[in-house]
């Protein structure tokens, strides 16, 4: 995680071979840590200013942009770490592409609104929207929201993959199940053997037991 | 893997069985190649299905342009340039027509032949029709040769009056022209009889080279000895595939499965994904297969599929 950081203004002095720091304004004691994060900032009409300052000064580079139809095109070239709305409400139309986000290269995204009705809410959440602030934007605390979406980002991502994994494993176990009753069928194998010809056919192949169901699945399904 | 046909269809008679109508077919990624086929149908003598109702026999299209063939702009656009229908008749009574469309790029080299003898003179076969795409020379070689009955895979499959298939041809020295096949690159050769009557004979030549096998594996099924079960009597493919021979070990009683199904009706099926498959080497995947009859007689000699 550290290597995601570098010092600013680190530079070295000549005469002492210290290091001179810029003092981070609101703490007066830490030097200024600029992420190495890459943030999308997507406007609308609302004044960003407010906003803009808080990531500047945080040390995000950060790339502005309108939302339009090419939001997601964008997004998928610029590969922001993070995406941050500040809107009054989110139109269908970006709650549709924040779907498609999901699927196709899925990014934290935050969410400065000032629409808090329940409705809007529910969109946002099924949208999967990683922080959704409504009335609550403060330069002071742009870079904890930041921090914590990402984390929570990273943590349901982490949580889908394992369920996609359990799915994949459990849909595994069906095929591989089904392949060996066919193999059981066809050639009067015991389900023992089943099982070893299964494997031997997907070991000389170098693919997964399941893929190879699947194949033996593919097949009977010919002379079906 | 490339194969040799690109297309394959089954043309069925209507409900008055006085055209035909699209029964089922294989069309890879060619979806508007398919979606002009699928609204057609063709009269007696009309169109390539029609054509060969009418003369009892395959016939092979060698050019779409200023012919009968009904689809030629959708042909062209698919880059389809050859045809080749194999009509099946039970008797005089036709039964489906099967028709295999080819391309005609340098990477596909392979040969179909229709072989046919003169009733009247005698017990010898020649080329009465036939495609051979880049392999010029060997087309020329062929359409010179007659083969005898017993000789050579046309006059095999004749004595025999069931399908033979060879692998490696160039090496097989009693094939009367396996040096013309070893110089065109031709490594297998399959021959499916077509014998309506005691006079007349036809045998249908599959020539195909090894980087593009007419099918990524063909099969011959035939009754056994009582007459009970189907088994599997030869199975080839250019590389082994154990998956596909631990299914070949199965026997199919008749109406059971797609291959007793055929037995059980004498039409020919197309079964499994007929949308467009990547062929993955490491996996040896078939996802799909047309299954031809071989019928003598009124009876069923033999079944003869491609898979895909």
């Amino acid at each position: 995680m550290f290597d995601k950081y570098r010092f600013e203004c680190y530079t070295v002095s000549a005469l002492t071979n210290l290091p001179t720091f810029q003092i981070d304004e609101r703490t007066c004691l830490l030097p200024i840590i600029r992420n190495m994060l890459n943030v999308l900032l997507v406007e609308s009409d609302i004044n960003n200013a407010v906003l803009e300052n808080a990531l500047k000064s945080d040390g995000f580079d950060i790339l502005k942009t309108q939302y339009s139809p090419l939001f997601l095109t964008l997004t998928k070239q610029s590969r922001p770490d993070v995406i941050v709305f500040n809107l009054d409400t989110p139109t269908e139309n970006l709650i549709i592409d924040l779907h498609k986000l999901n699927q196709q290269c899925p990014k934290p995204v935050i969410m400065f609104a000032g629409d808090s009705s329940s409705e809007t809410i529910d969109r946002v959440i099924k949208a999967e929207v990683s922080a959704f602030i409504v009335d609550g934007l403060s330069g002071r605390r742009v870079n904890t929201i930041v921090q914590i979406a990402i984390a929570r980002f990273k943590q349901r991502q982490a949580l889908k993959d394992a369920l996609e994994e359990a799915r994949t494993q459990l849909e595994d176990r069906k095929q591989i199940d089904r392949a060996k009753s066919i193999l059981i069928k066809t050639r009067g194998f015991t389900e023992h053997e089943a099982y070893h010809t299964l494997r031997k056919l997907a070991m000389d192949r170098n693919i997964t037991l399941g893929e190879m169901a699947r194949n033996v699945i593919a097949i009977a399904e010919l002379l079906k | 893997m490339k194969t040799f046909i690109k297309v394959t269809e089954i043309w069925i008679p209507d409900q008055e069985r006085t055209r035909l109508v699209f029964g089922n077919g294989l069309y890879g990624a060619l979806t508007d190649f398919k979606a002009a086929s699928e609204q057609q149908h063709f009269s007696y003598d009309e169109g390539l299905p029609g054509k060969a109702w009418a003369a009892g026999h395959p016939i092979v299209l060698t050019r779409f342009e200023q012919s009968y063939f009904k689809r030629t702009i959708a042909a062209q656009q698919a880059g389809l340039t050859c045809g080749i229908a194999l009509p099946i008749f039970s008797g005089d009574f036709l039964l489906a027509v099967v028709v295999f469309l080819c391309g005609d790029d340098e990477d596909h080299a392979g040969a179909i032949e229709v072989w046919g003898n003169d009733p009247v003179s005698g017990d010898s076969l020649h080329v009465i029709d036939g495609y051979y795409g880049t392999l010029e020379h060997f087309g020329n070689v062929s359409r010179q040769v007659t083969m005898p009955k017993g000789q050579g895979i046309p006059g095999v499959a004749w004595a025999m009056g069931m399908p033979v298939l060879t692998e490696d041809i160039g090496r097989v020295s009693e094939y009367v022209r396996s040096v013309d096949a070893q110089q065109a690159s031709i490594t297998t050769v399959l021959g499916i009889p077509i014998i309506n009557s005691c006079e007349q004979i036809y045998v249908m030549t599959f020539l195909s080279a090894r980087a593009t096998p007419i099918a990524k594996r063909i099969q011959i099924w035939t009754p056994d000895r009582q007459g009970k079960q189907l088994v599997c009597r030869q199975g080839y493919s250019k590389n082994n595939n154990n998956l596909a021979e631990i299914f070949e070990t199965m026997t199919v009683n008749k109406g059971v499965g797609a291959l007793g199904r055929v037995w059980l009706t004498g039409m020919p099926v197309i079964t499994g994904n007929r949308e467009a498959s990547e062929y993955n080497a490491d996996l040896d995947n078939l996802s799909s297969m047309l299954a031809i009859p071989v019928i003598g007689r009124g009876r069923l000699k033999a079944i003869v599929t491609f898979l895909f």
